[in-house]
């Protein structure tokens, strides 16, 4: 078994909103970080990381070209930014809270 | 090759204005293009003109203007701006007035309506079948919120921006028209591309790189993750990007601005509010985020180009995208400071005070949320175990309700929250709101009429 680091040992993310839907841009730093990330952020675990924050399907598609990851979580910011209760309204900071998560490194 | 710049000078409302001022001034981009709207937004400026007729625009635009006018006179860029919200022609007319005053003449207008629908409209074109289905949730139809319906309004594309680029406008004003299409416009203009087989990869390079722009400072460092590298943000440069024929570009800022143009910063908003990076939905065309390549070609200034063989667009959809504001009970909200030591133990007794006294009242919410600021505001149910003893925490109450009574009363019970915690530091919060939510949806493009109208300073 690998060591464990947190994902922003190895990436930086941008989130942002539409509607009840919340994205993630997961940035590698680098073609290894790349590998790592495509592996091992799946949506069973983002799904498992945000608990019943993200109530919806998980969707994750690869960018190659820039080294990303767009992860895509639907009902996932308490109904969307003008009428959910959360002091972020836009989950701007779900891409922080994603960066806390831990992977695995050789 | 022909190539044309076009600066970013707005991301939201509010925003800085210096940037755009400073863009005005101090390069030769031909455009300037002025997103100001963002979901919410639109749902206010509505609401603001059903209250009074002569708002519902972004205000900001005036004392903008004001700034800007004066050098456009020595300059003649152009400028393409959504700031009209929910009521272009009387933003339109504000300018006009402001304009006379300052002694511009020969300025024109090009103002674009119809992409906010009447709900009577909405309420026809159901009666005649369209469903508007739920993107968010699903829910198969509008039935159930049709008669709670505030705001109807289209994210409508760039063929009227065309056109009045085409009639000598010198100032394009509208409303909802897409954050992309401000800067699509132009340069289908310019290009002469047409909604045609033969540009739909120039036209999709465009959607792309106009994504880079539309949040303004935002890809120059602002909101960034190298927050610690960017210099100077307080005072960051607008984008300008020179796009060429062939839909590459090159993305810079004014020299001696503040803020950081690197293929990272804008990375990170290429993955901004994109979903499937293959299909960026736009209504002039389908972007492909994964068919372009960014590159660092020197301090401050980044080329952006096609990837191989992949087409970077696909040909623009039938529907466009069509929001709906309704009505949705209230939220009321508090927060108050909890001191050390012991301020966890402290904030979870506060929380168990007020469910305790809602109970004692006899309310029942439609929703709360209860939130420690400093532990899990931000972070929720991933924030891990507290295992730290932080010198205050902000408690933070969120209720949601039908009705506006039984939001104060939830106000007021968690107001008395602090009497669990005997000290605490009270402060004020948000009072109760009204809730629009909002029902994202698609309209088919021929059920929305758009209209241009050309006016002239004299």
């Amino acid at each position: 078994m690998g060591r464990k680091v947190r994902l922003s040992e190895l990436a930086l993310a941008r989130s942002g909103d539409k509607g009840d839907i919340s994205n993630i841009g997961l940035m590698a730093k680098d073609e290894k970080a790349y590998e790592i990330i495509r592996r091992q952020v799946t949506p069973q675990r983002v799904k498992e990381h945000f608990k019943d924050w993200v109530k919806g399907e998980v969707k994750i598609y690869e960018m190659p070209n820039i080294l990303s990851l767009q992860i895509v979580m639907y009902q996932a910011l308490g109904g969307g930014a003008t009428r959910t209760l959360r002091f972020d309204q836009t989950g701007k900071a779900m891409g922080n809270a994603l960066l806390f998560m831990e992977v695995e490194v050789d | 090759m022909k190539k044309v710049k076009i600066a970013g000078c707005s991301a939201g409302w509010p925003d800085m204005m210096d940037p755009a001022i400073e863009v005005a001034e101090k390069s030769d981009a031909k455009y300037l293009a002025f997103d100001h709207l963002a979901e919410l937004t639109m749902a206010i400026l509505e609401r603001q003109k059903a209250k009074r007729p002569d708002r519902g625009y972004i205000p900001d635009v005036i004392p903008l203007m004001k700034k800007l006018l004066p050098i456009w006179k020595e300059k003649r860029f152009k400028m393409i701006s959504n700031a009209g919200g929910a009521n272009p022609e009387q933003c339109a007319e504000e300018i006009i007035k402001l304009a006379k005053n300052l002694g511009i003449i020969g300025f024109r207008i090009g103002i674009i309506t119809g992409d906010d629908l009447p709900i009577e409209r909405v309420k026809e074109l159901r009666a005649k079948g369209i469903k508007f289905r739920n993107l968010d949730t699903g829910e198969p139809d509008i039935d159930r919120v049709i008669n709670d319906l505030v705001a109807a309004y289209v994210y409508i594309g760039a063929d009227r921006i065309i056109e009045a680029l085409d009639q000598g406008a010198d100032l394009v004003i509208g409303g909802r028209i897409s954050d992309n299409s401000l800067f699509v416009g132009p340069w289908m203009y310019e290009f002469g591309w047409k909604y045609e087989d033969a540009y739909w990869d120039r036209i999709g390079a465009a959607v792309c790189t106009a994504h880079l722009l539309e949040c303004g400072t935002w890809s120059c460092g602002t909101c960034s993750n190298f927050w610690e590298e960017v210099p100077e943000p307080w005072h960051s440069g607008a984008p300008i990007c020179e796009m060429g024929e062939d839909g590459n570009s090159i993305i810079t800022k004014v020299e001696g601005s503040g803020g950081l143009v690197r293929a990272d910063t804008l990375k990170e908003h290429l993955v901004y509010e994109v979903h499937d990076p293959e299909n960026y939905i736009m209504p002039d065309g389908i972007g492909d985020t994964t068919a372009i390549k960014l590159e660092d070609i020197g301090p401050n200034k980044v080329r952006i180009s096609k990837l191989g063989n992949k087409p970077r667009g696909k040909p623009r959809p039938s529907t466009l995208k069509f929001c709906l504001a309704y009505l949705d009970g209230y939220i009321s909200e508090y927060i108050m400071i909890v001191p050390g030591p012991k301020a966890y133990d402290m904030a979870k007794r506060c929380e168990e005070f007020f469910y305790k006294r809602l109970e004692i009242v006899g309310l029942k919410p439609v929703e709360t949320l209860v939130s420690f600021i400093g532990y899990n505001a931000l972070f929720g149910p991933t924030a891990p175990p507290i295992d730290y003893s932080p010198n205050e925490l902000g408690v933070r109450f969120a209720i949601k309700t039908r009705t506006l009574e039984e939001a104060r009363e939830a106000r007021l019970q968690a107001t008395l929250s602090w009497y669990a915690a005997g000290v605490g530091t009270a402060f004020g919060a948000p009072s109760e709101r009204e809730v629009l939510a909002l029902w994202p949806t698609l309209i088919p493009r021929e059920e929305v009429p758009t209209k241009l109208e050309m006016r002239e300073v004299k």
